[in-house]
């Protein structure tokens, strides 16, 4: 049995994670996994709320989902995102701690999506061979000090190597010859992200979670506050991305524009980086011969249409990748918000009755499976592996077995 | 010796090292950054953040509590009306007549062009601001900046993210000597905290820069380092830097030495 202390810094006051899931612990000192059919709330149905209720369904509880906007088409970054795992792009510009919890993320995917299509019969695309990152030759300084950058935040680990273009045409054969060279990271994947959501969304409704659609809320210890009155769980669970900003100090939003094109004409294995000095951009390839192209990063809250100049930016990168997607089809540009906080890392606050994980930013798909896992150890007990990186181990004197 | 502080547009400063807002891993990493860097001044860029809706609010609020002068600066500006525009802006959101002026000319290099910057400068300066151009190293365009009014420069060393230091020390050395009484900043190109130091030695006034930090893969040691090379370099112009010279003079008397062993060179 295990028991998780948290001890909330500044209040003095020792809440233990039995608390958590309110009183009526009784004979389980403290271990929750038995505590099955408690009313828990979930606040947000993008990628985290979605992937949290339909895990805690699985483990018998009963979960009612709140979503501001529609389920069927969300507003979530997590629907306009391309879906992409990549613990050793990502880490370059962040931290190793993103790579462990990205390569974490890596074993737990493959895992989760073979238990969904087997209780849904839904088979996600979901493809762990590796990504393409290239330059052209009059930037290739960027590739290189990528790669200086991966050794330096990764010693020894590998899982990167370079390829000349003849390589890179082996792997990729319609990557313009204008490459000569270029690395290919190993260990990432990218997920077919919105039939994800979609099948998530089918499968919480099946296990008979309780969805509430267009209905914006406020959360607080074991309570939301709906429009239509204050509803009492046991837990609240809030994952609403940007949509908690009022509540959270230093969440902010982060503008991000992608462009979907269909085209026939060009075909790609893996997801392709293209690095440039003043941006990065991918193309991540999705089933019926649909690309994503993403993403700009733009630090404004503004949610209006894709700009002009973000779409030279984004068609510009498509092009140079192969002229060939000059004739693809236009299919959807999108902006969204990613959620972040000011040391963009992600992170899980405890209070009494409520959970909080937000600042997921641009690692969504990357960290998802692993904030999730340990929001269901908090409740239903397990490993707190990454406790340190998600702010759990700042809110008291660490979580620890007991 | 005397104080020494940096003067612009009337205004005193203790710091001659200005630095950029963007790129950095994170915004706290930032905040960090300017902290080591011990900067008076931060400059931003807003062009792409939807001023008009203030849409940047949270992030402009975090670095405002960084408690520095904001610069706020027309990147991404193309001619002098898109500038001119931005600048408005700047001074309705963030209350202050200074503005760091931006008007590239190549979309490749984000090399400043002359003309639009001369036209947008003149504008500004006619509606009240304090006008500091991010200018080339260009003699004759540096006069016209200063005829249209600005009191501050602010030519590159290299173009913007290179890294590539002072690339052209003549044209930098000329500026210097000719424009004697005017503050002169080096913005932008440089790559390592030598060649800021070095730019100060020149006896530049002080030195701008971003990329440099914010890409560093410990940006708040780099922040350090510039600050202390900035520094070097500033008390090492005031100091006054002798000649360099062929003929190698021992610091150590040669007494003793007979005068037939001292050999013209």
């Amino acid at each position: 049995m295990t028991l998780f202390l948290i001890r909330l810094s500044g209040k003095h006051t020792e809440v233990s994670i039995n608390h958590v899931l309110s009183t009526d612990t009784s004979g389980v000192a403290g271990c929750l996994m038995t505590t099955s059919n408690r009313p828990i709330a979930i606040a947000g149905a993008g990628l985290l709320g979605r992937l949290l209720a339909w895990q805690l369904l699985r483990g018998g509880h009963a979960v009612t989902l709140f979503e501001a906007g529609s389920l069927q088409q969300p507003a979530a970054a997590a629907h306009t995102a391309a879906g992409m795992v990549a613990p050793l792009s990502e880490a370059v510009d962040s931290e190793a701690a993103i790579y462990d919890m990205g390569m974490a993320s890596l074993q737990l995917w493959p895992q989760w999506l073979q238990a969904l299509q087997r209780e849904s019969g839904e088979n996600i695309a979901y493809q762990h061979n590796g990504s393409l990152i290239v330059a052209h030759p009059q930037d290739s300084a960027e590739l290189l000090q990528f790669h200086s950058d991966l050794q330096h935040m990764l010693p020894g680990r590998g899982g990167f190597q370079w390829l000349d273009d003849r390589a890179i045409g082996a792997c990729e054969p319609d990557i313009g010859a204008q490459f000569q060279q270029g690395l290919l990271l190993e260990h990432e994947a990218h997920i077919d992200n919105r039939h994800l959501l979609q099948a998530l969304l089918g499968e919480i409704r099946r296990l008979g979670g309780d969805c509430r659609e267009h209905c914006t809320v406020r959360t607080s210890a074991h309570a939301v506050d709906t429009p239509g009155g204050r509803e009492r769980f046991d837990l609240v669970i809030d994952c609403r991305g940007v949509g908690a900003k009022s509540q959270w100090p230093g969440l902010r939003g982060i503008r991000g524009e992608v462009l979907c094109v269909q085209t026939a004409e060009v075909t790609l294995q893996r997801p392709v980086r293209l690095m440039h000095p003043r941006y990065q951009l991918y193309v991540v390839p999705k089933p019926g011969r649909h690309f994503v192209i993403g993403a700009t990063q733009i630090e404004s809250e503004d949610r209006g249409a894709v700009t002009l100049q973000s779409s030279l930016e984004l068609g510009s990168a498509l092009y140079t990748i192969n002229p060939a997607f000059a004739e693809a089809r236009i299919v959807e540009m999108s902006a969204n918000l990613r959620p972040a906080l000011m040391d963009n890392l992600p992170k899980i606050e405890v209070r009494e009755g409520l959970l909080l994980a937000n600042g997921l930013y641009r690692h969504g798909y990357l960290l998802a499976p692993v904030v999730v896992s340990h929001l269901l150890a908090l409740i239903d007990g397990g490993e707190l592996a990454f406790a340190a990186t998600l702010g759990l181990a700042q809110q008291g004197e660490n979580c620890r077995a007991g | 010796m005397q104080e020494d502080k940096l003067t612009l547009y009337g205004e005193q400063f203790n710091s001659r090292f200005l630095l950029g807002t963007a790129l950095y891993p994170s915004p706290r990493s930032m905040r960090d950054a300017v902290a080591a860097a011990g900067c008076d001044i931060v400059t931003l860029g807003l062009r792409r953040q939807n001023p008009a809706d203030k849409d940047g609010e949270a992030i402009w609020d975090y670095i405002r509590q960084s408690g520095c002068k904001l610069l706020p600066n027309t990147a991404g500006c193309t001619s002098a009306k898109e500038a001119v525009t931005l600048a408005q802006m700047s001074r309705e959101i963030f209350d202050t007549a200074w503005i760091k002026l931006e008007v590239i000319g190549d979309e490749y290099n984000l090399q400043p062009d002359p003309f639009g910057l001369v036209e947008a400068a003149a504008t500004l300066i006619q509606q009240g601001f304090k006008v500091l151009p991010y200018c080339t190293d260009d003699l004759i365009l540096c006069r016209r900046l200063l005829d249209a009014g600005c009191q501050v420069l602010m030519p590159w060393g290299a173009p913007i993210g290179t890294g590539q230091g002072l690339l052209n020390r003549y044209n930098l050395h000329t500026l210097r000597t000719r424009l004697a009484d005017t503050p002169l900043i080096i913005d932008a190109g440089l790559g390592a905290p030598s060649q800021a130091a070095e730019a100060m030695e020149m006896g530049f006034d002080a030195v701008l820069l971003n990329t440099a930090v914010a890409k560093a893969r410990d940006p708040v040691s780099m922040a350090a380092a510039f600050a202390t090379a900035i520094e070097a370099g500033r008390q090492a112009f005031r100091a006054g830097l002798m000649h360099k010279r062929q003929t190698a003079s021992p610091s150590t008397p040669t007494v003793g030495q007979p005068f037939w062993h001292q050999k013209k060179p």
